[in-house]
């Protein structure tokens, strides 16, 4: 019983230090992310009346009938699922031709890695006159090559400018996905690429049965970081097209944005964060069953 | 314990002075600031000429009278979202705010500013002098023109009709007074220059959405007989007159650059200074650059009238900048004294010299200003005839959804029909949510 007591009492003031420890970085978590989001979820609930602020799904259910928050979702899909596509595949290949031992292999590496190191926000303004249809540099290289430019507008036109932005969405993060893929090929041990060359397996084979599987969580990782920074893209399309023209390239963030800071909807615009953030976690949690699962596909 | 707590806060037995010595520095620095005993009013600027002429009015102004005029400049939208979130959280961060005109219904609509009558009055004064524009002291009210005065008028921009005079003289053609003749116009310089090998588009406009595309759209939806709102509020941006006004702008389209509907004030002061456009609406900023060597092809080329008309006679849109005191405001004395001394005659000179359009007439008939700035009798003209954008507190809301159609129209992805019907009917459904 004595015994009891003192380890009762010894675990009680661990218990307290502990807490002590901890207590900052709990204030810390709570001012800056818990209280936030509880009052986020206030305002979105929320509805400004002639009597004050009403408690109501007013703003999710305008969100339905919103033609503007439609159209900026599916552009935020397209987006995201053609500049995943693009810069996975093209990631992945530079990765494996740069793993191998090709003369120059260092020059190369690090200058894939420019565009990546480069705030988007520059980014957008360099490509921005850069796609100026009357002085910018694509359309001259392209009329010095004898091509005429009149149609290519580029931002200007309803059918280029969303290509446009996730082309410029692709040059600056694909080296992104190079490098975590090229560091995920350096970490393969040899032992199995040796194992399949004595089984007499072909080049595609390897890749197939022995690289891949191999390479599977750093894939899955560069997947779901990419996706949950494409889905929230703002920075660059603001500054190349502000999410035109029309209604071209408006993302769901830069609505967001809008509704917020622009027509001071705070109620809405925070609805419309919760519905992206519910997909972002919906895809993501995909992403991490995924990669929890590797043992068992592998 | 005790003993434990000591040599983690000094281990070594290090001495204790030091940290207290600077502890008691900054504490004295921290009470110092608080103490201040000297004066301070601060205000919240645009960044870009209108806000640096304020800049250079706050320096003379501490010069005499030994307040300080504390200034945190913005760039445009920043600027809305600063004072927005300040009136909203009431911190009172500012004494004096610069508000561009558009902003102001919404301000004052939800009584963020001050009202500025009994402060003029305990000053000797029952309104705003008589010598400001009668439209620019309209926009300082809430409701527009009758109601309480909530602000005073700075700079007084409104837009002007911008054109190639040489080319004009050239081509034999009259000074543009009506649209029809803008267009013919457009279309003659641009087909015979094109033909002598000079590059050189009729016309150019922004048609970017958002404000970009309803600024340069309204003096021509206004000139057609178009009106925004009937007397009910209710949205008409698809009358007959709406849907002509939106077809003829998208036959000024073929004469102007390719590429406009992304268009923002960059791209067309490029084309002009450029000299590969041949006419524009564009707002009194852009009058000095064209005699700028460095930035200039056109030097001595340019002239600026007012708007032309159609069926109705042609106005400019106006768009001033405003000061005014927030409610919250803890200086609103010093703050109503510094208004009335960066808006007097004196003062207004002053910041024309530094570039900024006046609101007074006055100004703009004063002699050795006009010989410094040759446009001011049009400036004057254009802004006594011009109008406000419509005064609403969702003006924000509704010129973001007309301008997304009106760039639609503009960039080839829908008619003139189509994008005046959906304009309307997403007008009406912001109208409706209020």
């Amino acid at each position: 019983m004595q015994k009891l007591t003192r380890s009762f009492n010894a675990s009680s003031r661990d218990l307290l230090f502990a807490t002590l420890l901890v207590t900052p970085a709990l204030a810390v978590l709570v001012s800056l992310s818990i209280y936030p989001l509880l009052y986020s979820i206030q305002i979105a609930l929320q509805t400004d009346g002639p009597a004050g602020p009403t408690w109501s799904f007013a703003n999710f259910s305008r969100l339905a009938g919103d033609n503007f928050f439609l159209a900026a979702m599916a552009h935020t899909f397209i987006y995201s699922a053609f500049a995943l596509t693009f810069e996975f595949v093209l990631g992945f290949a530079l990765a494996l031709i740069l793993n191998s031992t090709i003369r120059g292999q260092r020059v190369f590496r690090a200058a894939f890695l420019i565009p990546m190191m480069i705030p988007p926000v520059v980014v957008g303004v360099v490509w921005r006159l850069m796609l100026n249809p009357n002085f910018g540099a694509v359309n001259g290289v392209l009329r010095q090559l004898g091509i005429n430019t009149e149609q290519l507008t580029w931002t200007a036109s309803p059918r280029l400018a969303l290509a446009a932005v996730i082309a410029v969405d692709v040059w600056q993060w694909t080296p992104f996905v190079f490098l975590v893929l090229l560091a995920g090929l350096q970490a393969i041990p040899q032992e199995p690429y040796e194992a399949a060359r004595v089984d007499g397996s072909n080049a595609w084979q390897t890749f197939r049965h022995v690289t891949l599987p191999l390479l599977k969580p750093a894939i899955l990782i560069v997947l779901l970081l990419r996706t949950m920074d494409l889905l929230r893209v703002f920075d660059q399309i603001f500054i190349l097209t502000e999410g035109g023209p029309g209604f071209a390239t408006e993302t769901v963030s830069l609505y967001i944005y809008r509704a917020a800071f622009r027509f001071s909807d705070f109620g809405y615009a925070a609805a419309m964060s919760f519905v992206l953030l519910i997909i972002t976690n919906l895809i993501s949690a995909i992403y991490i069953r995924l990669l929890q699962s590797r043992e068992g596909v592998a | 314990m005790n003993g434990h707590v000591h040599t983690l806060l000094c281990p070594n037995n290090m001495n204790l002075t030091k940290p207290i010595v600077i502890i008691a520095v900054l504490l004295l620095l921290i009470s110092g600031c608080r103490n201040n005993s000297k004066r301070q009013i601060r205000l919240a600027v645009n960044v870009g000429v209108e806000g640096e002429a304020l800049k250079q009015a706050a320096l003379d102004y501490e010069a005499q009278t030994g307040i300080h005029v504390n200034i945190a400049a913005f760039p445009y939208a920043n600027l809305f979202e600063k004072e927005q979130l300040d009136f909203n959280a009431r911190t009172g961060a500012y004494d004096l705010v610069m508000l561009d005109d558009p902003w102001f219904p919404r301000f004052a609509a939800k009584q963020f500013l001050a009202d500025l009558t009994p402060l003029l009055q305990k000053r000797g004064q029952n309104q705003p002098d008589s010598d400001f524009v009668a439209n620019s002291i309209a926009l300082c009210r809430h409701p527009y023109q009758t109601g309480t005065l909530f602000a005073l008028p700075y700079v007084g921009n409104s837009q002007l009709f911008f054109y190639r005079k040489d080319l004009f003289e050239k081509h034999k053609l009259p000074e543009p007074s009506k649209w029809d003749d803008v267009l013919s116009s457009a279309k003659k310089i641009q087909e015979a220059e094109n033909a002598a090998g000079n590059k050189i588009y009729g016309y150019v406009m922004r048609a970017a959405q958002g404000n970009a595309a309803v600024a340069d759209f309204m003096p021509i939806f206004w000139a057609f007989g178009g009106e925004m709102f009937d007397s009910n509020g209710r949205p008409t941006v698809n009358s007959r007159e709406g849907v002509e006004a939106l077809k003829f702008m998208l036959e000024l389209g073929k004469v102007s650059p390719p590429g406009y509907a992304s268009f923002n004030a960059d791209e067309v002061g490029a084309h002009l200074l450029q000299g590969t456009a041949a006419m524009s609406i564009n707002w009194p900023a852009w009058i000095s650059p064209f005699d700028d060597p460095a930035k200039s092809k056109v030097i001595g080329k340019m002239a600026f009238t007012v708007l032309p008309g159609a069926q109705k006679p042609g106005q400019a849109e106006i768009g001033n900048w405003l000061i005014a005191i927030p409610k919250d405001s803890k200086n609103v004395d010093a703050a109503i004294d510094f208004l009335i001394w960066a808006t007097s005659a004196e003062q207004m000179r002053l910041s024309a010299q530094r570039g900024n359009p006046p609101t007074r007439i006055s100004i703009f008939k004063d002699a050795e200003l006009i010989s410094k700035y040759p446009a001011y009798p049009a400036q004057l003209h254009s802004l006594e005839t011009s109008r406000p954008r419509p005064r609403t507190a969702q003006w924000n809301e509704i010129e973001n959804a007309f301008g997304i159609f009106l760039s639609k129209a503009n960039s080839g992805e829908l008619t003139a029909e189509d994008a005046m019907n959906q304009a309307n009917a997403e007008i009406d459904k912001i109208i409706q949510r209020q």
